[in-house]
């Protein structure tokens, strides 16, 4: 319920409370000693231990090749950590768990993953197919698909790509249409990897923009990110990560940013980076009212 | 609060080393001008343009299946039974004429399906050699197919040994089976939507994993024909002059498809994991409502007479 209401509100653009604003938020997404290698051999996460609760924001901040994107994979419950244990809204998630109908299922509608590679997320032969494909797996009727549809491109400004080959658009569309087969679900939990990759200015603000709305509206969202510019923004916690994956610090946008030494070990800026600033509260206009 | 950062790589800074040559601003090779010699592109270019062309194919099936023809309207369960059944009859007939009339139902349906008839036939006809060349030119000759000579070949213990008439006959009706089967498969595919086929065979009871192995088969084929197109160009804009057709360009070939099929091996996880994301277990669901209308009706019984009068036409032509 709480879940469509969400889903409502992000459509209808009314932002309710933030409830990670409220203090001791349930915890939604519990992962303790994950680890994980590919073929055995190349480690790609190492004792990652955390919690989420409802209504976060965080970021996955570090470098190329540091586990960000296999951590996210591990939230969405496609690959499974070799030890360790993870649980989401307080249920088990592992392969057998996963093979449970109902389990996978309500798993799948809860939690919705837009992948950093928009070409492996969009294969149906139109984009309306496309964005209906989640709802119609989850065994939503047609009608309600259908109208789902309508909403969230007429929210997401692509009602015109609706009948398009998804080949045929360019980057940034076929991100928008990511998302849209995500959001279409109305998942409680969005995890994006790396969102504003390969994106131009103009769609990188627009996707910045829905992230905070969607955050606003009270969504819990996981990004895996080395963009630093975004943090203040779309942000309320960021989980730092090593070149040797594992998890070396946690703490807000500020505190992470005011850490320069900590960003430069793990590879997230240069020494002649310069760190982006807080936002400013928009400036008094000067003798309002007279001349 | 932060944490400490604990055993954490070197960011490694250090500018890199641009060595001497690369700063040199030496004109590279000849100056340009057309005054070489030009040759035809090679094998290779031949088949990476064959998979462009493809691409633009498919699009361009895309619209035709979005087209508002005779077939576009019928229901692609009624249309995937019909085919079942005049795959039948078609496999069944043996006069010619049975299979010319046929063959000439099958471009009537492809005109009033709003499909352009030269690229229909050029379509069918394109695999018919694939499908019969290597089976029939054999059943020609008398070794295989006894009877009158018609063409004489050679001289076996001074009896003539050639192409018989009953050959080219058998062979002649495999020919026209094949032309009149794939041009029933053609019509279905190019009048359908790949999804709203899949969902047809799905209803009509073909197993789950099948529909999930062409589907995704098909999926893959568009991103890894952009990737071979990707690398062959990448390839080309490395190298000078006339590509060679010598043992580097195979041994380029052989690695590019190495590397393709590692490509096709990582796609093929990302994508069935973005179709698991969102609650993928095997089922093709498509948003259009399969429904059965009249017009679906006629279309079916129309089929069965026509089917019935070629089978009873085909029976009363004899053999």
């Amino acid at each position: 319920m709480a879940a469509e209401a969400d889903a409502d509100a992000a459509a209808t653009g009314q932002i309710s409370t933030p409830r990670w604003a409220e203090p001791d938020g349930e915890p939604i997404l519990e992962a303790s000693g994950l680890h994980y290698a590919y073929l055995d051999r190349y480690p790609a996460l190492t004792d990652v231990s955390f919690t989420i609760q409802r209504g976060q924001r965080v970021a996955l901040l570090g470098a190329n090749g540091c586990g960000k994107s296999t951590l996210l994979k591990i939230l969405d419950g496609l690959i499974f950590a070799s030890q360790g244990s993870y649980s989401a809204f307080g249920q088990p998630v592992t392969e057998d768990t996963m093979e449970d109908v109902q389990m996978s299922e309500g798993f799948r509608s809860r939690i919705g993953f837009v992948f950093q590679n928009s070409d492996a997320q969009v294969f149906s032969p139109t984009v309306r197919e496309e964005i209906a494909f989640g709802p119609l797996q989850l065994g939503i009727s047609r009608e309600d698909t259908a109208s789902r549809v309508e909403d969230i491109t007429r929210m997401l400004g692509i009602t015109d790509l609706l009948d398009r080959a998804p080949y045929q658009l360019s980057g940034g569309q076929k991100k928008k249409v990511a998302i849209a087969t995500v959001l279409v679900m109305g998942p409680e939990v969005l995890l994006f990897d790396e969102p504003t990759a390969a994106l131009d200015p103009r769609t990188q603000y627009w996707l910045m923009d829905l992230i905070e709305q969607l955050g606003n509206a009270g969504k819990t969202i996981v990004h895996a990110t080395h963009d630093l510019d975004a943090l203040y923004r779309i942000a309320d916690r960021c989980l730092i990560f090593s070149e040797d994956h594992r998890i070396v610090a946690e703490g807000t946008p500020e505190q992470i940013l005011a850490d320069r030494q900590l960003l430069l070990q793990v590879n997230l800026i240069h020494e002649h980076s310069t760190l982006p600033t807080p936002p400013q509260p928009p400036l008094e206009p000067l003798h309002r009212g007279k001349r | 609060m932060i944490g400490s950062p604990a055993s954490v790589a070197s960011p490694g800074s250090h500018p890199p080393s641009v060595p001497q040559w690369l700063l040199q601003q030496d004109v590279a090779l000849c100056p340009c001008g057309c005054i070489g010699k030009r040759k035809k592109g090679s094998y290779l270019a031949k088949t990476i343009q064959g998979g462009a062309k493809l691409l633009q194919q498919v699009m361009f099936g895309e619209d035709v299946a979005a087209a508002r023809g005779v077939l576009q309207r019928i229901d692609p369960r009624v249309k995937l039974m019909s085919l079942i059944g005049l795959l039948v009859v078609a496999g069944l007939s043996h006069s010619m004429i049975t299979l010319a009339v046929m063959y000439a139902a099958t471009l009537g349906l492809a005109a009033a399906s709003a499909l352009p008839i030269a690229f229909f036939i050029k379509r069918v006809w394109l695999f018919v050699p694939i499908f019969t060349g290597i089976v029939v030119l054999p059943a020609t000759l008398s070794v295989v197919t006894p009877g009158d000579i018609v063409v004489t070949l050679w001289h076996w213990h001074g009896t003539p040994e050639g192409i018989t008439q009953q050959g080219l006959l058998a062979a002649g009706r495999l020919v026209a089976r094949v032309a009149v089967s794939i041009s029933l498969v053609v019509l279905l595919t190019l009048t359908t939507p790949w999804i709203r086929l899949l969902a047809a065979l799905r209803s009509l009871g073909v197993p789950r994993i099948f529909i999930l192995i062409i589907g995704m088969a098909y999926r893959y084929l568009f991103l890894l024909l952009t990737s071979v197109t990707d690398m062959y160009q990448a390839r080309q804009a490395r190298t000078p002059g006339t590509p060679r057709h010598d043992r580097r360009a195979r041994a380029f070939l052989g690695a590019s498809v190495g590397t393709l099929l590692g490509k096709a091996n990582q796609l093929s996880e990302e994508v069935h994991q973005a179709m698991t994301a969102r609650g993928y277990r095997g089922d093709a669901k498509s948003l259009e409502q399969p429904r059965f209308h009249p017009a679906d009706a006629y279309y079916l019984g129309s089929v069965v007479i026509f089917a019935a009068v070629m089978m009873i036409g085909d029976h009363l032509l004899g053999r």
